[in-house]
């Protein structure tokens, strides 16, 4: 069993680029449950991190992909030079990607794969919370929830199963990170209204301990909540991973200066 | 996407330092780079948000352009639902 840690955590940068305009309490329910969760992470001593993340244009552009592995020797980032998260160069390893890459092929997932892969607050928000040495390596599987047409909830959760039997079989200790959501609307007309009802709803299914609920997610549930809940897609994809693990809400607070409903979920059964 | 050039022209200052550092100096030089219609050309060295927004410009390409001119949230959302 080579899952030795897993959860799941929103990347709103607001958290780092401006902290202080929310609420204390909220503030500090975030960052205790962060910092709860890295103690869990720490404790598991994982050789490396999974991170499925979402794409926000650093990347995809010319060429989307739904699913893309992060195959180089390291990522920069992050590309925001306004979001307050030190520049770093966080460590790939294009040994485990390509493994990866070779199973998901196996198994009925072509995914693509980048050798030059930027972070940017999707990736570095919650290693600056999880890993802020930036000391464990990282592979990062970017998920397409921006442009059309984009996988659906039942593949992600059906490429979570089929990473399943890789990570268990994997000689390294493996830490998986989903990151994104819940509800929001970066940048567009409706930035800065959360949908609750949605985002407890969305948190009942994903700490159910019953991966097929969250299949049942179209993209048209997801976008109603704000076009940046479709990073949940990623969430959904650990899902599939964990299987009948039962994640615990950890932390949740819509934050409106951030505008984001901010969740943090973690399994603590890794495997 | 739509306004695919002009998309790719903000995206180009948001993510890449040479491109930003250059586009602040001398937008016009940055812009001749790309291939935009009159209008678009015209919004982005007015730095028009409502116009960039109407022309298809993405939320997660404007609001960081937008950041990166410090233009407070308000005004940017002012600007976005005119």
């Amino acid at each position: 069993m080579a899952i030795v840690f897993a959860c799941a955590g929103s990347h709103a940068p607001g958290i780092r680029a401006w902290t202080e305009r929310a609420p204390q309490q909220q503030i500090d329910n975030l960052f205790g449950g962060y910092a709860a969760v890295r103690q869990g992470l720490e404790g598991a001593r994982p050789d490396l991190v999974l991170l499925l993340t979402s794409e926000h244009w650093a990347n995809f552009f010319e060429h989307v992909g739904a699913f893309c592995v992060g195959r180089g020797a390291s990522f920069e980032g992050p590309i925001e030079p306004w979001l307050r998260v030190e520049n770093a160069t966080v460590k790939g390893n294009p040994g485990f990607a390509t493994r990866l890459l070779d199973h998901c092929y196996g198994n009925g997932f072509e995914l693509s794969f980048s050798h030059e892969m930027k972070f940017d607050h999707g990736s570095m928000v919650p290693l600056s919370f999880l890993t802020p040495q930036m000391n464990v390596s990282v592979v990062p599987i970017m998920f397409n929830a921006l442009s059309t047409p984009r996988p659906t909830s039942a593949r992600c959760l059906a490429l979570g199963r089929a990473l399943r039997p890789l990570l268990d079989q994997a000689p390294e200790r493996i830490a998986v990170i989903a990151t994104g959501g819940l509800s929001h609307d970066p940048g567009e007309r409706n930035h800065g209204i959360i949908d609750t009802d949605f985002d407890a709803r969305f948190i009942a299914d994903m700490t159910s301990a019953d991966p097929e609920r969250l299949a049942r997610y179209s993209d048209a549930d997801l976008l109603k909540a704000g076009a940046g809940t479709l990073e949940l897609l990623a969430w959904i994809c650990l899902a599939g991973i964990m299987g009948r693990q039962k994640a615990r809400l950890v932390a949740y607070e819509a934050v409106v200066p951030w505008a984001t409903g901010m969740g943090i979920v973690s399994y603590d059964r890794a495997a | 996407m739509s306004a695919y050039a002009l998309n790719k022209l903000l995206r180009e200052v948001n993510r890449d330092p040479g491109t930003r550092e250059r586009f602040f100096k001398d937008a016009a030089a940055v812009a001749a780079g790309y291939e935009l219609s009159d209008e678009e050309r015209r919004a982005v060295l007015a730095r028009d948000v409502t116009a960039l927004y109407r022309l298809g410009v993405h939320g997660l390409i404007l609001r960081p352009f937008t950041i990166l001119h410090q233009m407070p949230e308000p005004d940017y959302l002012e600007a976005i639902r005119r």
